[in-house]
């Protein structure tokens, strides 16, 4: 039994607990994970569609059981009170869930040119997502193309032209970003850019170059904070 | 020579207006002069490079034409994609209500364009939002989560009989209701009724 021990220091405080253990977590826990996460990586991560579908669905049941133990009249008033707390916490879940989605909604309309040709990118978007980009990528166009382009002479009426010295037209995530990490667990050396070497330990904060740590976040050994 | 511009000038004047726009968060009404003026300074360069584009070798000349198209250009673009972005930003903070952001005073700092895009957006995040389930709806507001279930509101505009949970409740001028947020909070966003 060399298995890593449980629980806090010990009581010498002199040796250190390697905590390799899995990490357990709430379905409330990870959405207020991979909402961060989402909030703070300047590209778009994979949605979470089956955490997503579960919370939603136990909503579902306890909006119903809420309801039903409403409009009984044999309930108390204690459990008035606990209703009510039950309620508040529903609406601050749907309020994280929704916020989650929006922050997806801003990137994806960010990168809308660039999610419509590349296909990597639209295997992290859910269907209704990927519709809402080419959409957006269709209708940006269009304007573009009504309020400017037309009324151009003809070899400069494109939109995909890339003149020198200038920025693509089509934005792409910023992956150089730099993000503030923490780790959850012990993670596996890193290797940063100028050759050196990074091991981060458990609840480890670092700021660290988004593309350096993307596989760390993918994985779910370091989370953004 | 007195009258004319160096070419150039007419896109620095509309990213300064872009720039004066996002500095104080309102949109500044659609500059459709300048626009125009600005294609035509674009026209007029097209021709001025004409000659040059087939010489074996082209003259310096061409190199400036060409850069100022280029910058020109993407002025343009910039302008109306800053505008863009202002008006998705007014539309969401609006609660994704079509007649509240196309109100008359700002329909008229918009393009016709402009009010295009905007319907044909709403479209869009409407049928986004048709396929959350009816527990979810992605338009109401994210700027900060709820602490209470229930709000205190006084009726600032006239708004009428409004379904809520607990029925149907007939908000007068002036009256203060305790109400349920997630039941209003459109009309908050909207401006009819005031948290107290």
């Amino acid at each position: 039994m060399s298995g890593p021990t449980v629980g806090g220091p010990s009581s010498s405080g002199a040796t250190r607990v390697e905590d390799e253990e899995e990490i357990e977590e709430t379905p409330l826990e990870q959405l207020t994970r991979h909402w961060m996460n989402e909030r703070h990586a300047p590209d778009l991560l994979p949605r979470q569609e089956v955490l997503l579908a579960s919370l939603l669905d136990h909503i579902h049941r306890q909006t119903n059981i809420i309801n039903t133990l409403r409009s009984d009249p044999r309930s108390s008033e204690d459990e008035h009170l606990r209703i009510m707390l039950v309620q508040t916490e529903i609406e601050r879940v749907k309020f994280m869930v929704n916020s989650y989605t929006r922050t997806r909604l801003f990137k994806i309309e960010k990168y809308a040119r660039f999610i419509v040709t590349d296909e990597f990118m639209q295997t992290r978007l859910t269907a209704g997502e990927l519709n809402h980009a080419t959409r957006f990528a269709a209708m940006t166009d269009r304007h573009f193309r009504m309020s400017v382009l037309q009324s151009l002479p003809e070899p400069q009426s494109h939109l995909d032209d890339e003149p020198i010295f200038m920025p693509s037209m089509i934005t792409q995530p910023d992956k150089t970003k730099p993000v503030f990490v923490r780790a959850r667990r012990h993670c596996p050396p890193i290797r940063l850019k100028d050759g050196t070497a990074l091991e981060m330990s458990k609840g480890h904060i670092s700021l660290l170059p988004f593309d350096v740590v993307e596989d760390l976040i993918l994985r779910g050994d370091v989370e953004l904070v | 020579m007195s009258s004319a511009r160096t070419p150039g000038d007419l896109a620095t004047q509309l990213v300064t207006e872009s720039r004066r726009s996002i500095l104080t968060i309102t949109l500044l009404k659609y500059n459709d002069t300048l626009v125009r003026s600005l294609i035509r300074e674009q026209r007029d360069l097209e021709k001025a490079a004409a000659p040059y584009t087939h010489s074996a070798t082209p003259p310096p000349a061409l190199l400036i034409i060409q850069t100022i198209i280029a910058q020109n250009k993407r002025c343009l673009l910039a302008y109306h994609s800053q505008r863009l972005d202002h008006l998705i930003t007014m539309y969401w903070s609006g609660g994704c209500s079509l007649p509240h952001v196309l109100q008359s005073d700002m329909r008229a700092k918009m393009s016709p364009h402009e009010v295009d895009f905007l319907k044909e957006y709403h479209g869009s995040v409407m049928e986004f939002r048709g396929e959350f389930e009816m527990d979810i709806d992605v338009t109401s507001g994210i700027e900060s989560p709820p602490r209470e279930l229930n709000v205190l509101v006084r009726v600032v505009r006239e708004c009428g009989e409004i379904q809520t949970e607990g029925g149907v409740v007939d908000f007068k001028m002036g009256q203060r209701y305790q109400v349920r947020r997630t039941d209003i909070e459109h009309l908050i966003v909207q401006g009819y009724l005031e948290e107290v």
